[in-house]
């Protein structure tokens, strides 16, 4: 029957949310979320702009988003997908072009924003860490910071070793100790490990 | 055959803005805009105002109805909004609530 198969045509646009039972074929353009329990086809002229889930889903045309199938993904020659692709089974053949992560198997909860959000957070919540914790040992630890290519904590403890010993910073005796610490600690952060404002607060609190 | 048909189990919330036929057989909710003709089958929900060519609507309609042609209330159609077309038929057995605008 052929109310049973939706076609969105060549020159249709839709802006906003499909969703249903049934199978949709998709030759236009639509620009949101597709999430059908029926076979999902986006055919050469299609074009789609947000996360398409369905049974099976067939791709020639142009996605940007995720895809999930329920069943299977199918991406064929032609196919251009910017995003994520996820079903147990994932087909992509000769000719289609995928740039996201892809996972094949059982759907689970997204991993691979949970994984970088993790490892981003990670070196930050450490390097605050260590600057929290450097100035305890001021005198015995100062130069390690410094070998770890991180400029602020070497300003706080020049200044905290400053504090306690006259002049004591020599360079050499820093230089080895700090290359065992560098051998025991983590690599050094690649971004800066100051603090926004850090510097401020530490001048301000040397004013008073 | 039109080139775009809405399937009885879909449902689109959102604008549809097309240059071709539209058949709708499912549920449409927001903006429906097309060039050429659009047809309402039975069975169809539409909860939004629809624009086009020649409109057939044997489905409900909620919402106001422009045509640059020509509006056809079929029997078993339901209407609540306001109509503004160069010609309208209204069928017996079409339900029908709002104004008239037949102003060229």
């Amino acid at each position: 029957m052929a109310s049973d198969v939706t076609v969105i045509g060549r020159g249709t646009r839709i802006r906003g949310r499909v969703s249903g039972a049934v199978d949709l074929e998709v030759h236009g353009h639509i620009d949101g979320e597709i999430a059908v329990s029926g076979d999902v086809t986006i055919d050469a002229e299609g074009l789609v702009g947000a996360n398409v889930s369905g049974r099976r889903v067939v791709v020639r045309g142009a996605v940007k988003g995720d895809l999930t199938g329920e069943d299977a993904v199918v991406l064929e020659e032609g196919a251009r997908v910017l995003g994520d692709v996820r079903a147990p089974r994932v087909s992509i053949a000769v000719g289609a072009l995928v740039r996201g992560y892809v996972q094949t198997g059982g759907v689970e909860a997204a991993p691979t924003r949970a994984r970088s959000t993790a490892s981003a957070a990670r070196p930050a919540t450490r390097t605050a860490a260590t600057a929290k914790a450097a100035p305890a040992p001021a005198a015995k630890a100062a130069p390690a910071p410094v070998a770890k290519a991180a400029p602020a904590p070497a300003v706080k403890h020049v200044q905290a070793a400053s504090r306690a010993t006259p002049f004591s910073l020599a360079g050499g005796a820093g230089g080895t100790s700090s290359h065992a610490d560098a051998k025991r600690g983590p690599p050094p952060p690649v971004v800066p490990s100051l603090k926004k404002g850090a510097k401020g607060a530490l001048n301000k609190k040397k004013a008073h | 055959m039109a080139s775009t048909v809405i399937g009885a189990g879909i449902t689109i919330e959102g604008e549809i803005t097309s240059d071709d036929d539209v058949v709708v057989h499912g549920t449409v909710r927001g903006k429906l805009t097309a060039k050429e003709s659009v047809t309402i089958e039975q069975g169809a929900v539409i909860e939004a105002d629809v624009a086009g060519g020649t409109l057939i609507v044997a489905g409900s309609i909620t919402g106001n109805i422009t045509s640059s042609d020509r509006v056809d209330l079929q029997t078993g159609a339901k209407v609540v909004g306001n109509v503004k077309a160069a010609r309208i038929t209204i069928a017996d057995g079409a339900q029908f609530k709002g104004n008239v605008d037949m102003d060229v």
